[in-house]
């Protein structure tokens, strides 16, 4: 078993719900491991630290207990994944001139941000990918595989965005 | 007016940190032991929506709601733009 460490935003069907009105339910709905996050109206974040033996597993069964307490709510964010160089340094330890250092001046190909511009983005899977097998750095397991999966479910998300009738035409744009 | 312990020496000692950083703690609730609340509740803040947390009275493992926390005064970027040097924790 691992630990897995990551946060899910969900949005509530109706945006003057009292969040009093779900907490209590979600403790006994299986979140006693979450820090729950009420400061924006009509949405709700839960910050999860879950024992499972897989990051699919942790965000899975997390996804699942609100569902089933809220079941209007939608998942609307998995993090950590985009993130920009400070965020990246401060979920690694790192200094944030020398993760700017490793990723701008380096020799090997560096990963391609998502998006390119004053504050870029990347996926932070990628970035911990490329730190591991490009510069040899030491990654946390548990971590590079809550990258991975929330990058998975944001990308799954952002996808049913693209009209079904359009699906098969898009895809075969993006090669 | 001095408000109740909470029951849990790893929690207890994370709420006192976020009062340190000037955050409220409300007590209130059954399972929920109350809520804390971010001194600016900035809409521009990153981590925004955790200016009002809910905190448990019997959580899962103590010592990680403790850090879940102290993250969420850590991570006030309005905080930290007011108060550059503060100092680290721990």
């Amino acid at each position: 078993m691992n630990e897995y460490d990551f946060t899910l935003k969900f949005n509530l069907e109706d945006s003057q719900a009292d969040p009093d009105d779900f907490i209590e339910k979600l403790y006994a709905g299986g979140c006693n491991d979450a820090l729950i996050g009420v400061g924006n109206k009509g949405y709700v974040a839960l910050n999860f630290i879950r024992e499972a033996s897989s990051a699919y597993e942790a965000i899975s069964s997390a996804i699942n207990d609100v569902k089933r307490v809220v079941p209007a709510a939608t998942l609307i964010e998995a993090s950590p994944d985009l993130v920009g160089l400070t965020d990246a340094a401060k979920i690694l330890g790192y200094t944030q001139q020398n993760i700017r250092n490793l990723i701008i001046k380096s020799d090997s190909k560096s990963p391609i941000p998502v998006y390119e511009g004053t504050d870029s983005i990347w996926h932070l899977a990628e970035i911990l990918i490329w730190l591991r097998e490009a510069q040899t750095y030491s990654i946390d397991d548990a971590l590079l595989d809550i990258a991975q999966t929330n990058m998975n479910i944001n990308i799954a998300m952002s996808w049913q965005k693209i009209a079904p009738d359009t699906q098969e035409s898009m895809k075969a744009l993006a090669v | 007016m001095v408000r109740k312990n909470h029951p849990k020496p790893e929690v207890e000692d994370a709420l006192r940190y976020a009062e340190e950083n000037g955050w409220r703690v409300d007590v209130g609730g059954s399972h929920a032991w109350g809520k804390i609340y971010c001194p600016y509740n900035d809409k521009e803040c990153r981590s925004g929506i955790f200016c009002i947390s809910s905190i448990w009275s019997t959580p899962k493992n103590s010592g990680n709601h403790g850090k879940q926390i102290r993250r969420v005064v850590d991570n006030c970027t309005k905080h930290n733009n007011v108060n550059e040097s503060s100092p680290e924790e721990e």
